[in-house]
């Protein structure tokens, strides 16, 4: 069992289940369980057959050097996607996410169509929910199957397999808070979570786009910890300069209000 | 044209992500492979870092400028 493997992808998928898991409540509620479920259930297996089928291609086919360097800069690219989202949030720059917002904004869009609640199965409630699914999975399996892929080859230990574990456990967990909420998890901490596994892919990343340029890293793979908190370190720099970015221009937007304000007043007294 | 920018949003979204890890990628793949530019295969890693950290300042300089 790969640990940092497996919980990257359990931190990942947790994010992404409780994205999806808002639609499929959606559909549940509004629609029926059964259209919601159906959909639910038919995106998993998809997700499960793209993993298992690009996985296995993936480790057996592509060099270890050149599977290295496309992970590194695919786990880059996420990395500092997920990475850039999170920074902004903190920073107040973007509005932290809101499942109850999702789950309003789903939910009238559906009312909308005129969409009301029936036992059998409708083809748009299934759709929607296949749709959620697949949609907020897909980036998972990505992680999954790079990272993963990259292990197995390394340390010819089962990498896919561990981070499958690691996703499967996150799934089942969203699963069971959700059927005990029965609401949108609005209290799962999603940036804190996009943030950890922001530094996480971008320090794979890095680590191994620099692995498959054939450079070695001190220390080895001991390096990952120190590339982690060099990330950790600028990212808490950035998110400090873009909240002093912030109330700058909050500080100029209500100067000249001030001013204008002065300038009424001399002109009423005179 | 749909499917290219769906698969873009999907990756990464930014182009400044995009492209200033594309630049570096390749700049560093030049270095790995050219025999004249041995010398500079020692500075791989701390380029690499380096690249990564302007890329995400430069993206949300970009991203906080947009919100004036």
């Amino acid at each position: 069992m790969e640990w940092a493997i497996a919980s990257a992808a359990f931190l990942a998928s947790a994010v992404e289940f409780v994205e999806a898991f808002t639609i499929v409540l959606v559909v549940g509620v509004t629609i029926n369980w059964r259209s919601s479920l159906v959909g639910a259930f038919a995106a998993a297996a998809t997700l499960a057959v793209i993993v298992a089928t690009l996985g296995v291609a993936i480790v057996q086919l592509v060099p270890i050097d050149a599977l290295r360097l496309f992970v590194g800069i695919i786990l880059i690219l996420f990395g500092l996607k997920w990475l850039k989202k999170s920074i902004l949030r903190y920073s107040g720059l973007k509005a932290l996410h809101d499942e109850e917002a999702i789950f309003e904004e789903k939910m009238a869009e559906i009312r909308a169509r005129g969409e009301t609640i029936a036992p059998r199965l409708q083809p748009f409630g299934v759709a929607l929910a296949y749709k959620a699914v697949l949609l907020e999975g897909l980036e998972v399996a990505f992680i999954v199957i790079t990272f993963g892929g990259s292990i197995s080859k390394a340390a010819t230990s089962n990498g896919i397999a561990s981070a499958a574990i690691g996703a499967a456990i996150a799934g089942i967990l969203v699963i069971l808070a959700g059927l005990l909420v029965k609401a949108p998890l609005t209290r799962v901490p999603e940036n804190t979570l996009k943030f950890v596994v922001g530094i996480m892919l971008t320090s794979f990343g890095t680590f191994w786009a620099g692995e498959g340029f054939r450079y070695d890293w001190p220390l080895s793979d001991a390096f990952i910890p120190i590339l982690a908190a060099i990330f950790l370190l600028a990212s808490y720099l950035l998110v400090t300069f873009l909240k002093q970015q912030k109330r700058r221009q909050l500080a100029a937007k209500e100067t000249p209000r001030v001013i204008s304000g002065v300038g009424s007043q001399e002109e009423v007294r005179s | 044209m749909n499917i290219l920018k769906a698969i873009y949003n999907f990756i990464v979204g930014d182009m400044i992500i995009l492209i200033g890890v594309l630049i570096v990628a390749i700049a560093l793949g030049l270095i790995s492979s050219i025999n004249a530019l041995a010398p500079l295969r020692v500075a791989i890693g701390p380029v690499l870092i380096i690249a990564v950290l302007v890329v995400l300042s430069a993206t949300l300089y970009r991203e906080a400028r947009g919100k004036r």
